[in-house]
């Protein structure tokens, strides 16, 4: 095992870097210690050879090479960062379609497009339409539906109470009303022209029928 | 002076007559025309399968809507329809409709104003006597009746029918 002193001399040594006084006693040295002889031959050897196959003088290329190497090295740096964010960016879409809601959004996506592809068309502009329906007696359900054979809308009320069949239900002839705005009420008229009855609304905004 | 008293008289005369003008009360308009976006044929028609249930009237469906019966029978299962009573009526732009065929079922109607393809835009409320039964918003549009199917009455049905006339 070397002593560091002795490998800090042979390095010197190798290089050239002693003095004479200091060269002379170190290859004495050398003569009584075969050991550090022969690594310092090996040395030398590997020392020769290196130095033989690289030039003594390594050319600058221009006056601002090192300001083009820093150049070029921030932009290798900045796209190494933008590289690593778009990987990131990647990797994020991609775990945001791992996530277990957006099965259940794309489902939801397709089901709401099959609905408008799959769905009939309702939207002819000859028909008649019925857009919204409220029953305000929630035992009452509408269906609407266009009868082709018909060539009628429909708007079924089921679940009414029947009108009691010992009611007379009478029926009126109306062909002319005459609105009075100020009185909010209108007159209605027969086929003869006779003012039949008048339509307003009570305190509570029902409808009002009282006779003429 | 002879001057000046037959003029104080004019004077005092038509002082006298324009303040009785401004005293008279307004003309009474008895027919004023309201706007409107189209007008409406309603009927209460009567639905039954036996005839000895019909009341007996003799009201004609609208001319423009021929074979109403035939065209009711594809929708109501029943065999002989009436029609108990009908109503023409403007739909007022800015004021409510109604549609009365009968104290018992009758229709209010809003205008919502002309429909985009033709018709007309209509919030519909069906009334039977002080109890909304259904309130709707429907474009109605020429040659396409609204068929509502009411409540049974006499082992049938009533039925309000709306039309959207050419007129």
């Amino acid at each position: 095992m070397k002593h560091p002193s002795e490998e800090h001399d042979l390095i010197r040594w190798i290089d050239g870097e002693m003095n004479e006084t200091e060269r002379t006693a170190f290859e004495e040295h050398l003569k009584h210690d075969a050991a550090l002889a022969t690594e310092a031959q090996k040395m030398r050897a590997l020392s020769d050879s290196l130095r033989a196959h690289m030039p003594a003088e390594m050319h600058v290329p221009h006056a601002d090479y090192f300001n083009t190497q820093i150049g070029v090295r921030i932009t290798q740096m900045a796209l190494d960062e933008a590289r690593s964010k778009q990987s990131a960016g990647l990797g994020g879409v991609l775990q945001w379609l791992r996530q277990p809601w957006f099965a259940l959004a794309g489902a939801a996506a397709l089901g709401v497009l099959g609905f408008f592809l799959l769905t009939p068309e309702t939207g002819d502009a000859s028909e008649s339409m019925i857009l919204s329906s409220y029953t305000p007696n929630t035992n009452v359900q509408a269906r609407t539906y266009h009868d082709h054979n018909a060539d009628a809308t429909v708007l079924m009320l089921d679940g009414l109470d029947a009108v009691p069949a010992e009611r007379k239900i009478s029926g009126i002839n109306i062909q002319r009303s005459e609105l009075e705005p100020e009185l909010a009420s209108t007159t209605m008229y027969n086929a003869q022209g006779a003012a039949v009855f008048m339509i307003s609304r009570d305190a509570l905004g029902n409808p009002m029928i009282s006779a003429r | 002076m002879k001057i000046v008293l037959p003029a104080l008289f004019l004077i005092s005369c038509t002082a006298l007559a324009c303040a009785q003008d401004l005293e008279a009360p307004p003309p009474i308009i008895t027919s004023v025309k309201h706007a409107t976006d189209g007008h409406v044929w309603g009927a209460l028609i009567f639905a039954t399968n036996d005839a000895t249930k019909l009341t007996g009237t003799n009201e004609e469906a609208h001319a423009d809507l021929p074979k109403l019966n035939e065209r009711l029978a594809k929708v109501f299962p029943f065999k002989h329809f009436e029609i108990l009573g009908q109503h023409r009526q403007d739909i007022f732009r800015e004021y409510e409709s109604w549609v009365v065929p009968s104290r018992d079922l009758f229709m209010k109607i809003d205008s919502k104003g002309p429909a985009d393809s033709g018709g007309v835009n209509l919030h519909l409320q069906v009334w039977r006597q002080h109890q909304v039964l259904v309130k709707s918003d429907a474009i109605l549009r020429k040659d396409s009746p609204l068929f509502i199917g009411g409540p049974p009455w006499k082992e049938g049905r009533l039925i309000f029918v709306l039309f959207l006339e050419s007129k």
